[in-house]
């Protein structure tokens, strides 16, 4: 491997496919750390003194996303209050191990962990909803619990953000699914780094400029610990077509993916364009589809 | 990430698959007279019989124009002829729009163009494409300009590099190593192509400007905007999208380009030039890797999905003509000439990304605490200039 790019005297070990520099381990973490604050500061994420829930899967992304924003929050003094927040969906078998590693995240990180089931949020497990309604309808109905269940979750922990591990990869891949399925709605909101889910909680996204490889490798030099069994949900067909094209995008040239992030944030809807909108349940203040299974459970 | 519950399906549950092929009875009837006998099926779905065809597909060419109120009578228009269904469909909608009896009849006044770019043919097989695309250009009795891209390279744009036969046109039998040397600088093939066709496209604007003409016509089909949209979103040029794949581009002050095939497939205009017993010009053609560039990659992705899921190329179309420019006009890019992305106090994958080179080349000074070397970055950083280029052409310029 030739020198690292800062010039610090050591060889590099890795070559960032974010920008081609090549560096070294140590100058590896402190770019890394520091973009990520960087993002946070540059974009205003967090106000001081705030309390913060970090959506908490055990899998690579948030993993890393505790441990940076701990660290950053000592070194750069953010003054927040960071508490895990993790949603126990009571899927037989499928969350026991990824929630044994979000509880050894609380333990390396020595922050508070929330686990919420659906039992707490909804008062049914997923099993129960299941054997209710037959699996026929249980893909819709499992995606709309879930979107709304670290909604939910959060407003119990009274937080005043929510933040999630969603990657460069995960962002520009969501811009090229919404222009496949053209649902232009979500294609000129999908790249913003923080969002509203209309419940006055912000969601915010610190790890939206970074590669999903250089998460991968800041764990793996880190040596954290992550649960990294694929999700065993199967995505929709358009997310599924935009994940195989980036994917290919990426391996002719890896910046595709700050390119693609770049046009989602700079798209402008016509104005003449018929724009639908989401519609709020007059009962529960969410998003009119999920009201939708809200009502369901009412009955 | 896990994204399964973001992905904010309504709980319609076809909404999630993306629409394939429909099946065709054999015993239907034409969908416009509903009498006679189907001959093409269009979008898998659509059947028409040989009469309703050929007038429905005339009267989408006109309408389109017509929509647009753009050309007024007697306006000189380049049209850019290429090889195939699409040049030649577009000349034969032309030649017999101009010589209508009825008022109906269009009123514009063409030129063609044709610019040799087939550097990967033997100097033999290029001169003899020559002749045979003059050839089809005179069957339509349009007035013609040929050149050669690589002429254009060397020369530039005057009156001298415009032949109005094939005759008198001398094709260089270096061309490609003229053109592989006008993009030396660019270190893929991507940033190659791009750089290529940003050249095509100023070449073009000079050409009408050189011949008086205010409009420019350019045969891309439905297929052609598809990948284009996708391509500019992969490069970073989404603000320029609305150019790019638009019906107009109106990027030059004088000379405005204008993409009448835009709704239009190759199965279509394939079907109208047999009916009108119309032969394109072929010539031999390279299959590419289409992993070599991402311009190569997103034309097989959408010929996939025209071949396998139609109906998301035209919603592909939908979404792009429902974007607006994203940019004002106050300032242009030197080298793509399309407007600067409007300026936005908000952080951006362009300055997230330059910060990321940044941090990743300052000199690593350990006499200072992590901390103060972060301050002394951010410092440096803040007082960066910044550029004549858009975001995407400072990949290519840098
Ligand atoms: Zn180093
Ligand atoms: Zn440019």
């Amino acid at each position: 491997m030739p020198p690292c790019s800062t010039k610090c005297g050591k060889n590099a070990i890795l070559k960032r496919p974010k920008t081609g520099d090549v560096l070294c381990k140590e100058c590896f973490f402190e770019a890394f750390e520091n973009e990520i604050h960087f993002t946070i500061t540059r974009a205003k994420l967090f106000k001081p003194n705030s309390k913060v829930a970090i959506a908490a899967s055990g899998g690579k992304d948030s993993t890393v996303l505790a441990y940076v924003l701990k660290l950053l929050n000592q070194k750069y003094d953010y003054k927040l209050d960071l508490t895990l927040l993790s949603i126990d969906e009571g899927i037989t078998g499928y969350r026991d191990d990824s929630l044994e590693t979000v509880k050894q995240n609380r333990d390396d990180y020595e922050m508070p962990l929330k686990i919420m089931s659906y039992k707490d949020l909804y008062g049914w497990t997923m099993d129960e909803i299941v054997a209710e309604i037959g699996r026929k309808n249980n893909c819709t109905f499992c995606g709309v619990f879930r979107r709304q269940a670290l909604d939910r979750g959060a407003v119990l922990l009274k937080v005043d953000y929510l933040a999630t591990g969603h990657n460069a990869d995960d962002i520009a891949e969501t811009v090229l699914m919404n222009i496949l399925r053209g649902d232009l709605a979500r294609l000129s909101r999908c790249s913003a780094i923080i969002t509203d889910s209309g419940d006055g909680i912000p969601r915010v996204k610190p790890l939206k400029y970074t590669y999903e490889k250089e998460i991968v490798m800041y764990a793996y030099f880190r040596k954290l610990v992550y649960f990294s069994t694929e999700c065993v949900f199967a995505p929709n067909a358009y997310r599924g077509h935009a994940r195989v094209l980036l994917k290919d995008l990426e391996k002719i040239d890896p910046s595709v993916i700050m390119n693609i992030i770049q046009s989602g944030e700079s798209l402008k809807i016509n104005e003449s364009a018929n724009m639908p909108t989401l519609r709020k349940c007059n009962r529960c203040g969410f998003e009119q589809r999920i009201a939708q299974a809200r009502d369901w459970q009412v009955k | 990430m896990c994204n399964v519950g973001d992905d904010n399906f309504d709980d319609l549950e076809n909404s999630k698959y993306m629409p394939a092929k429909e099946k065709i009875s054999p015993f239907s009837k034409c969908n416009k007279c509903r009498e006679a006998t189907p001959i093409v099926v269009l979008r898998s779905k659509d059947k028409y019989c040989k009469e309703c065809f050929l007038s429905g597909t005339v009267h989408k060419f006109k309408a389109l124009l017509g929509k647009h109120k753009l050309i007024r009578p007697n306006d000189r228009v380049l049209v850019v002829h290429r090889c195939g269904h699409a040049g030649t469909a577009l000349l034969h909608f032309i030649r017999t729009g101009l010589d209508l009896g009825t008022h109906k009849k269009l009123r514009f006044e063409p030129v063609v163009l044709f610019v040799e770019d087939h550097s990967h043919l033997s100097l033999k097989e290029r001169q003899e494409l020559l002749k045979r695309v003059e050839h089809e250009i005179n069957y339509f009795k349009f007035t013609m300009h040929l050149t050669s891209l690589s002429h254009l390279i060397r020369k530039g744009v005057n009156s001298e590099v415009l032949k109005n036969c094939a005759e008198i046109l001398d094709l260089d039998d270096d061309s490609k190593s003229i053109i592989d040397n006008f993009v030396t600088k660019q270190t893929n093939t991507t940033n190659k192509t791009d750089f290529l066709n940003i050249a095509r496209h100023k070449f073009m604007v000079d050409i009408a400007k050189e011949l008086n003409c205010k409009f420019i016509f350019t045969p891309e089909i439905s297929s052609d905007v598809a990948s284009q949209l996708l391509t500019d979103v992969s490069l970073g040029r989404g603000s320029h999208i609305a150019l790019n794949t638009g019906f107009c581009d109106f990027r030059d002050d004088t000379v405005k380009i204008l993409r009448p095939l835009r709704l239009f497939d190759m199965k279509e205009l394939g079907f109208y030039n047999h009916l009108n017993s119309l032969n394109p010009v072929t010539y031999r053609i390279v299959i590419d890797n289409p992993y070599k560039s991402i311009q190569h990659l997103m034309r097989k992705f959408v010929n996939d999905l025209q071949v396998n899921y139609p109906a998301t190329v035209t919603t592909i179309l939908k979404t792009g003509d429902k974007l607006a420019l994203g940019s004002n006009k106050i300032r242009t890019c030197d080298l793509c000439n399309a407007p600067f992305e409007e300026e936005s106090a908000d952080l951006n994958s362009a300055e997230s990304t330059q910060f990321s080179h940044w941090v990743s080349t300052q000199a690593h000074n350990s006499s200072l605490t992590s901390q103060e070397r972060y301050i002394q970055t951010i410092e440096a950083f803040n007082n960066l200039t910044c550029d004549t280029y858009c975001f995407r052409c400072r990949q290519l310029m840098k």
